[in-house]
């Protein structure tokens, strides 16, 4: 059984909610002229388009009257000064036998019936335009209401579905020589609900209410999306994320094998998502990335991931550093010369999400669900994307944009992000590391890449023996209000008659970004002043992924000794910077 | 919420009315908006809140506030 997430009640009680509430909604006139009851989809249509923030008033025509309204100038139908004309006959309504004794027709007779069909439909266009500004829609037909599951001679079938798609092409092409009115498939929409669960035979033949419940929820879902769709310009720029968005995994720590785009699971979700993604492309919607990681690891996988569909290529714009998402999006809209209200942000860091809604509240942000199987159906269902038309122009957008592009590099916007990250409350947690949390931390050791200072790789047994030799092997643990990120940073300090060397120092890249590093180093400066350390020593060994940490101990007070082996050393005597927002849980020393 | 509670807040809803506002004797008669339209949304929301299936008959039976809770509650046994 089909389950909708608001019940009829639901939308009943929502539809009262709007009509009462203060809420500055856009007033939007629709006129429904139909072949049925469609009175009962007022309070569906009306929730629906207060999500794109208009505020529907609705004028039904009288049922199967709707010609005498469309033909006289002075008729309710434009006092109403519509907007919005919905026009939506059933194909049985027009044709009572003609789908259901479909074969008693001669092919000249059904030519007949189709060309009759479209000079009706012609002259209420024509007419509907000649008397009103507002924009046309067409529902199209379908023989839903008599479709069958009995076993015909599969020919009949064809040639009636056949005649049916050649009615509704001559459809389409009527409403495009028309200025400002649209075709809107019905036979999709009633796919998105299924055959059985379209029609309540009850609401059929007691009301004239050719679909039940969940087609009234389906239909007047559709219909507000196609509204929203031709009063707004879909957005222009799609900027997403690469790591656990378009590919699996994390590129700077799994590495180009590491990370999943595949054609089996997971892989194919996230190569499913690169499909739909180079659909929009193909639609003239400009791609850009904004992702923090080393612009070569990244560049690695568009060139030599065979099954990464999305190249250098399809990328209006690239900002893949260590910046802020917020800043990098003003970069990108800056260098494509569009406005922040055209773009679209798809990341699945709900972190990220909320720092781009905080300070652009202009970026339209898809709500990326939990699970990656569902990432490319919410880039299709957001609408923001939607366009009722295609053309080459569009096609060549892309290119075109591209070429004009203002390569000017940018100043960096340093922006204060101290507000924001105070408002996630983070917590850290420092602790040593027991039996229980071991094997997290032999993990993180042997695969952090990014954040490392030394890369350092041991084994469980090798750390265990640090501890018993008198070491500290100190495990992170953050929070914020988002969520347990779990055991994201390992630091092990090596005593060597009271002077203490930093041999490790990682954090995991998904706690990145929120100076936790900080607040960890001033934590281990305690500890070891605590076991009246002589001197604190720190390490630095460059790789070619742990490029961000290559100023680590400069920008913490440390002074170089000896720039051979890269080594630090941090005056004891001075106070540790520790960064205010965020929450140390102290541990026993 | 009892079975009598949940009628009267779809119809309330429905009706755009005060739940106060609505009795046992409550019907056609007494509230404005009660028309043959917004009979066949009150049975709608009433059949997918209450999880039951009313036929044609049942739907014409329902004069009133009463009826209906006589008919639903008959459905709930």
């Amino acid at each position: 059984m089909l389950r909708d997430i608001k019940t009829p009640a639901d939308y009943a009680r929502d539809f009262r909610k709007i009509k009462q509430s203060n809420v500055d909604l856009k007033d939007i006139n629709i006129a429904y002229l139909s072949s049925y009851t469609s009175e009962i989809l007022e309070p569906y249509i009306c929730v629906e388009l207060a999500q794109y923030n208009f505020l529907a008033q609705h004028y039904f025509a009288p049922f199967n009257q709707f010609e005498q309204e469309v033909f006289d100038k002075n008729s309710l139908l434009y006092k109403h000064n519509p907007d919005i004309i919905i026009i939506h006959n059933m194909l049985e309504d027009m044709h009572p036998n003609l789908v259901v004794r479909f074969s008693s027709y001669s092919q000249s007779e059904l030519c007949k019936i189709v060309k009759n069909m479209v000079s009706r439909y012609e002259s209420i266009l024509k007419a509907v335009r000649e008397n009103s500004n507002s924009i046309i829609i067409c529902i199209n037909f379908s023989a839903i209401n008599f479709q069958t599951n009995e076993l015909v001679h599969s020919l009949t079938m064809h040639k009636k579905n056949n005649y049916i798609h050649e009615l509704n092409i001559k459809i389409l092409s009527l409403c495009s020589s028309i200025s400002s009115c649209y075709s809107l498939d019905y036979a999709s929409i009633i796919s998105q609900v299924g055959l059985s669960n379209w029609i309540d035979q009850k609401l059929y033949l007691m009301a004239k209410i050719p679909f039940s419940q969940h087609g009234q929820i389906a239909l007047g879902r559709s219909i507000a999306r196609m509204i929203h769709s031709v009063k707004n310009q879909p957005s222009k720029c799609l900027v997403f994320d690469l790591d656990n968005t378009i590919w699996s995994g994390v590129i700077g720590e799994d590495g180009i094998s590491g990370i999943q785009i595949s054609d089996s699971y997971p892989g194919n979700s996230f190569k499913n998502l690169q499909r739909t993604i180079l659909k929009l492309y193909d639609h003239g919607v400009l791609l850009a990335v904004a992702s923090k990681n080393n612009i070569n690891d990244a560049l690695e996988v568009f060139r030599n991931h065979s099954d990464c569909l999305i190249k250098e290529k399809h990328l209006s714009a690239m900002e893949i550093n260590w910046n802020d998402k917020a800043t990098s999006i003003q970069k990108i809209a800056k260098k494509l010369n569009i406005g922040l209200d055209s773009i679209v942000f798809f990341d699945d860091n709900p972190v990220e999400r909320n720092l781009v809604s905080t300070y652009l509240p202009e970026v339209k942000i898809i709500a990326v669900p939990t699970s990656h199987m569902f990432y490319s159906d919410a880039l299709n269902n957001s609408g923001y994307f939607d366009i009722i038309s295609i053309t080459e122009d569009d096609k060549n957008r892309t290119k075109m944009l591209k070429q004009n592009l203002n390569r000017d590099e940018l100043k960096d916007n340093s922006r204060d992000l101290s507000s924001f990250l105070s408002s996630l409350n983070i917590k850290v947690n420092v602790d040593f590391v027991t039996d229980a949390t071991i094997s997290r931390v032999v993990q993180l050791v042997n695969k952090t890449n990014q954040f490392n200072l030394t890369t350092q790789r041991y084994s469980e047994a090798e750390i265990k023996n640090f501890i018993e030799l008198g070491h500290i092997v100190l495990y992170l643990q953050t929070s914020d209000r988002f969520g347990d990120s779990g055991i994201s940073g390992v630091s092990i300090i090596k005593n060597n008659n009271n002077i203490w060397l930093i041999d490790s120092f990682l954090l995991s890249c998904r706690v990145l970004g929120k100076k936790i590093e900080t607040a960890f180093l001033c934590e281990i400066i305690s500890i070891v002043k605590s076991k009246s350390a002589i001197k604190l020593q720190g390490q630095y060994r460059p790789t070619l992924k742990n490029d961000i940490t290559s100023s680590f101990y400069k920008n913490h007070g440390f002074k170089m000794i000896n720039k051979k082996t890269n080594t630090w050393d941090y005056d004891l005597s001075s106070v540790p910077k520790n960064i205010d927002y965020i929450k140390i849980n102290k541990i026993n020393k | 919420m009892t079975t009598f509670n949940t009628i009267k807040q779809v119809m309330s809803d429905v009706f755009d009315i005060d739940i106060n506002d609505i009795s046992e004797d409550s019907s056609p008669d007494n509230i404005e908006k009660w028309d043959s339209l917004f009979h066949i949304k009150l049975i709608i929301a009433l059949e997918v809140e209450l999880d039951i299936q009313l036929t044609p008959e049942d739907t014409m039976d329902m004069l009133s506030v009463k009826l209906i809770k006589i008919i639903i509650e008959e459905k709930m046994k």
